[in-house]
């Protein structure tokens, strides 16, 4: 596991630096983590499987609705394979996981790997486009913030911020429609354009739902990178060597500080992807997105355990590699893991 | 007043102009007057200066030593105005004539890394681990020269030799974290002098090497000291390394000066019992360098009031009631020596 | 020997300096509370009006209202802030919802407290194996996504009170079993602890008397700072349809509810996403505040 090599870009300096990574002790680190994630998914997977299939009720009467004979919903359930004793589903269900048939959707029957691939690049370009975005507005307003700590702009941030942390989501963009849709009616409130029918469209239809997820990001981003800047300003040894030199300001904040905390912020933004699952998850519901959120709840509400295991089982991958991409980038980007420490 | 330390001939600038102005013998190159400097902490005050006064020549070295806590780090950085914003600093500080205390930031930054410069004590920490060592050379140069890029690696590159780091070339592109300690502090020199500054302050510059890398950087110092006919100012908890670089040497304890003289003149008589209690533990062959200094029991005194006796009465042995009374002025007690103490050691003291 | 009187000016220094750190003392006292009192007033508020304005004041049941009176506008007779499409008085569903909303989030957070923090404590307490296993557990509730978890299982368990408390006890229990793991982790190597292990006091004794004592205020802190997050999700999954199921109130239902007009009337939707608002904020500077106590001493 720990020597799988992924192919980064062509560039020569990072493969170079790649190269060197993968001999440096931050690789078998990285291999460590993987071989730790791998118990923690397949805990997630269990949890699934017992919170879906322990609990009362089941899909079949779901299906069929209230009024279902007894007999009608016993029939369908050994159509379905549901009146095998949980555990054999459960080890079938994880020997299709290994060998990549996630099943198909007790509601429509469908392969989940098709329902996925549908949803999936939905929900993908709305989470980019609420990151990218936010991060465009945190830097500017971090750097400003962090250049006169306790100043006008600095204790703007930090009001921004708090109320930001506040205010649900759900809260935030239905604020959003109720200014944008109903009483200055400039944007969509529901419904999405996909990007095959022009991009305009695609990214107006996004507006807002991305907003609404990257207004609370924003927050948390950019209270984490104003604080990290105002620490590196007063503590760091490097920052006040710069200001010996004679350096500006600015220039200090961003050739010194700045490129420090960058770190620091991708972290952040790998390890708080966890976080914006449960956010789409309303966002998509509350603007008719066909992502993987408003896929999950449609199959959470009715009992499609197959779908909802795919799914979980995909978020909780999405969340443990994107922290070992994160890992992996700090690698490749920084220095001081780059080249191993050389104690000389 | 100085009739020691005659100003070091210039033998090569890196710059190539080996003619800077000559150290004028009737205008000191650094004049501190009443440095008082205290910080906000809380609703407290630290007085971590208070007080401070001295001058110093062109190409001189002046020694300033005193145990942790001292203020020798806060006195130094006041100068430049590098400290942070809960600090209030009162007093004079001329440099060559002008007046640095009061400048704004923007005024200040003409004179820091060009006038005066200054090497820290933990090269590690005060190196950018992010940014390739000679570009923290280059941006030093090309804050204060008007080089291009290519003049300015050049340059960095020649001082990177001066400093007689091996292959500077290849250092160059190297990061922090691929250097040694010594390495590194090294580069710090390089940055520090990337402007020829006047003034170069050391600020326990070597006090985090080992102690084969710091006798070599403490050469390599007073080498280029020489070389570029600059001031040094060194600071140190170490008397012993004053007593064999400095042409005079400040002692300090509790924020103030207590005693200060030419080092001939200190070694020979000293009068204060704490500069005496520094002498004794100059550190020795057994014991392992810079542990922290057992000067005399006890610890230095909290700077959140100001005593009204000597501060140094509670761990004086020769403490008595006018001690606790009233504090001892510090003045020139015989030609060129000052101290502050009601009962200074008598002649005797090790030479 | 110079017997020279010390020097003048250092007496004026100190009695500037010392007149002029009383003021801003005074001031800096002042302001400093006032980060406390603030957000606490206002939640005092909140709770009063929740709790105890439906007892003194008689005001109209939050359900089964008469649909002749269905939409009335704000400031309406016997209905201060209007009432909804079915005719209920919108302000006693925003104070009951309230009530529901706070008694699950304390619930919440106080099963979380007790459970997590005993949880947390244990496997510091006893380490080795079942430590890791413990917190090899808690990473998996932690790695999950969270409000999926809780949508499962408050969809399996069907939607009740009760069963919104258990889906979201979900999130308090590792999260406050991580914190007490550490700070009991740090007691552990303390003196008196040390001594209380060598003299052979049973385990359980040590954790009541030594540990929990120790570890609680900073475990309280922790779970006011959380109650604003509980109330963002026991709102979440109401608003989803997974939690207080109607019609009986609570805001993130009266939001999910309101929503199907809004167009009409956004109001049924603002003002409960208000209620939410300012609770989740005064609960997090709450928090905020008392942390920064905290780190301070
Ligand atoms: N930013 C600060 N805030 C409060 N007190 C400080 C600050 N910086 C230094 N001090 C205090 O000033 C005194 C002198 O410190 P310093 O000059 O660093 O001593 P040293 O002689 O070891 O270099 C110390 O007591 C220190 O605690
Ligand atoms: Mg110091």
């Amino acid at each position: 596991m720990s020597t799988s090599t992924p192919a980064l870009g062509a560039d020569r300096r990072v493969s170079h630096g790649l190269a060197r990574a993968l001999r440096s002790p931050s690789l078998r680190l990285i291999g460590r983590r993987l071989a730790a994630a791998i118990p923690v998914l397949w805990g997630v997977t269990l949890l699934t499987f017992l919170v879906l299939n322990i609990m009362p009720g089941s899909a079949a009467q779901q299906l069929l609705g209230a009024d279902a004979t007894p007999e009608q919903v016993r029939q369908l359930e050994a159509e379905l394979n549901l009146d095998q004793p949980a555990w054999v589903r459960y080890w079938e269900w994880l020997q299709g996981v290994v060998t990549g048939d996630l099943g198909n959707s007790i509601a429509s029957g469908q392969p989940v790997t098709t329902i996925i691939g549908q949803r999936l690049p939905v929900s993908v370009e709305l989470v980019l486009c609420a990151i990218i975005v936010s991060l465009a507005f945190t830097v500017p307003l971090a750097l400003m913030a962090a250049r006169r700590p306790n100043g006008i702009v600095d204790r703007l941030s930090m009001v921004l911020s708090m109320t930001g942390l506040s205010i649900a989501n759900y809260v935030f963009a239905l604020v959003l429609v109720v200014v944008f849709a109903v009483i200055f009616p400039v944007l969509p409130a529901i419904g999405f354009v996909p990007l095959s029918d022009g991009l305009l469209g695609n990214l107006r239809s996004l507006i807002l739902p991305a907003i609404a997820i990257g207004f609370p990001l924003f927050c948390f981003y950019t209270r984490f990178l104003r604080g990290d800047l105002v620490e590196q300003m007063r503590g760091e040894d490097y920052v006040v060597t710069a200001k010996a030199k004679g350096v500006g300001p600015w220039r200090v904040l961003i050739r010194h500080a700045f490129r420090n905390s960058l770190f620091g912020l991708l972290t952040i933004v790998g390890l708080n992807l966890g976080t914006l699952i449960g956010a789409t998850v309303i966002i998509e519901q509350i603007f008719a997105l066909p992502g993987i959120g408003q896929e999950l709840l449609q199959a959470i509400n009715n009992r499609d355990a197959v779908v909802v295991q795919a799914i979980v089982l995909l978020l909780a991958v999405v969340v443990v590699v994107a922290n070992l991409i994160t890992d992996l980038l700090y690698a490749v980007l920084d220095p001081r893991i780059r080249y191993g420490q050389r104690s000389a | 007043m100085s009739t020691y330390g005659a100003p070091h001939s210039a033998a090569a600038s890196v710059s190539g102009d080996g003619s800077r102005p000559s150290p004028s013998t009737t205008m000191p190159l650094l004049e501190v007057r009443d440095l008082w400097v205290r910080f906000r902490q809380g609703d407290r005050q630290v007085w971590a200066v208070n007080g401070l006064s001295y001058e110093l020549f062109g190409g001189q070295t002046l020694a300033i030593i005193g145990e942790s806590g001292s203020g020798k780090t806060v006195s130094s950085r006041a100068l430049m105005g590098l400290l942070p914003e809960t600090a209030t600093v009162t007093g004079s500080a001329r440099f060559d004539g002008e007046e640095l205390l009061g400048l704004s930031d923007q005024e200040m930054r003409q004179h820091r890394g060009a006038d005066l410069a200054m090497v820290f004590q933990d090269p590690t920490r005060s190196l950018n681990p992010t940014m390739r060592v000679g570009n923290q050379i280059t941006e030093a140069i090309r804050t204060h020269l008007p080089l291009d890029r290519r003049a300015a690696r050049e340059r960095a590159i020649e001082l990177l030799r001066l400093v007689r780091l091996p292959s500077p070339r290849q250092r160059f592109f190297e990061y922090p974290h691929q250097l040694s300690g010594g390495m590194r502090q090294r580069v710090m020199i390089a940055i520090a002098l990337a402007a020829d500054p006047k003034l170069l302050i050391a600020d326990e510059a070597t006090s985090s090497l080992d102690v084969t890398t710091q006798a070599q950087i403490m050469e390599l110092l007073l080498d280029l000291q020489g070389q570029l006919g600059m001031a040094l100012i060194m600071i140190s908890h170490d008397l012993g390394l004053a007593a064999s670089f400095a042409d005079e040497v400040i002692v300090m304890y509790a924020g103030r000066a207590v005693e200060r003289a030419s080092t001939h003149q200190l070694f020979a008589h000293v009068r204060m019992p704490y500069t005496e209690a520094l002498l004794e533990a100059i550190p020795r062959i057994e014991r392992p360098s810079h542990s922290p200094l057992p000067v005399t029991p006890g610890r230095p005194p909290d700077l959140t009031t100001l005593p009204v006796g000597c501060p140094f009465e509670p761990r004086c042995s020769r403490a008595r009631d006018t001690c606790r009374e009233t504090s001892p002025p510090f003045e020139e007690q015989e030609p060129g020596h000052w101290w502050a103490c009601w009962y200074p050691c008598d002649d005797g003291g090790s030479g | 020997m110079a017997s020279v009187p010390p020097e003048a000016p250092e007496r004026p220094m100190l009695e500037t300096a010392g007149a002029a750190a009383v003021s801003p003392r005074r001031r800096r006292g002042w302001v400093r509370s006032l980060d406390v009192a603030i957000p606490a007033g206002v939640l005092a508020l909140v709770l009063g009006a929740c709790f105890l304005w439906p007892i003194v004041a008689s005001i109209p049941p939050p359900t089964g209202g008469d649909v002749l009176e269905s939409n009335l506008p704000p400031l309406s007779p016997g209905h201060v802030l209007g009432t909804d499409p079915v005719g209920n008085d919108i302000l006693s569903r925003l104070l009951h919802g309230g009530q529901a909303s706070i008694q699950i989030a304390v619930a919440v957070q106080g099963i979380g407290l007790v459970l997590g923090g005993s949880l947390g404590a244990f496997a510091a307490y006893v380490g080795g194996i079942l430590d890791a296993v413990i917190m090899r557990c808690l990473d998996v509730l932690i790695a999950f996504p969270s409000l999926v978890l809780a949508l499962a299982i408050a969809q399996s368990l069907g939607p009740s009170k009760v069963n919104t408390i258990w889906a979201l006890t979900f999130f308090s229990i590792p999260a406050i079993a991580r914190i007490s793991r550490a700070a009991t982790l740090r007691l552990r190597e303390q003196p008196f602890m040390v001594a209380a292990r060598l003299s052979g006091t049973k385990m359980w004794r040590v954790l009541v008397r030594h540990i929990a004592p120790n570890i609680l205020p900073q475990l309280v802190t922790f779970g006011l700072l959380g109650m604003g997050i509980i109330i963002i999700l026991e709102g979440a999954l109401s608003f989803l349809g997974l939690g207080v199921p109607p019609p009986a109130p609570s805001w993130g239902n009266m939001i999910f509810i309101g929503q199907q007009s809004i167009s009409a009337y956004p109001r049924l939707v603002l003002m409960p996403c208000a209620f939410l608002f300012v609770t989740v904020l005064s609960f997090n500077l709450l928090g905020e505040a008392l942390r920064a106590r905290w780190s301070a001493q």
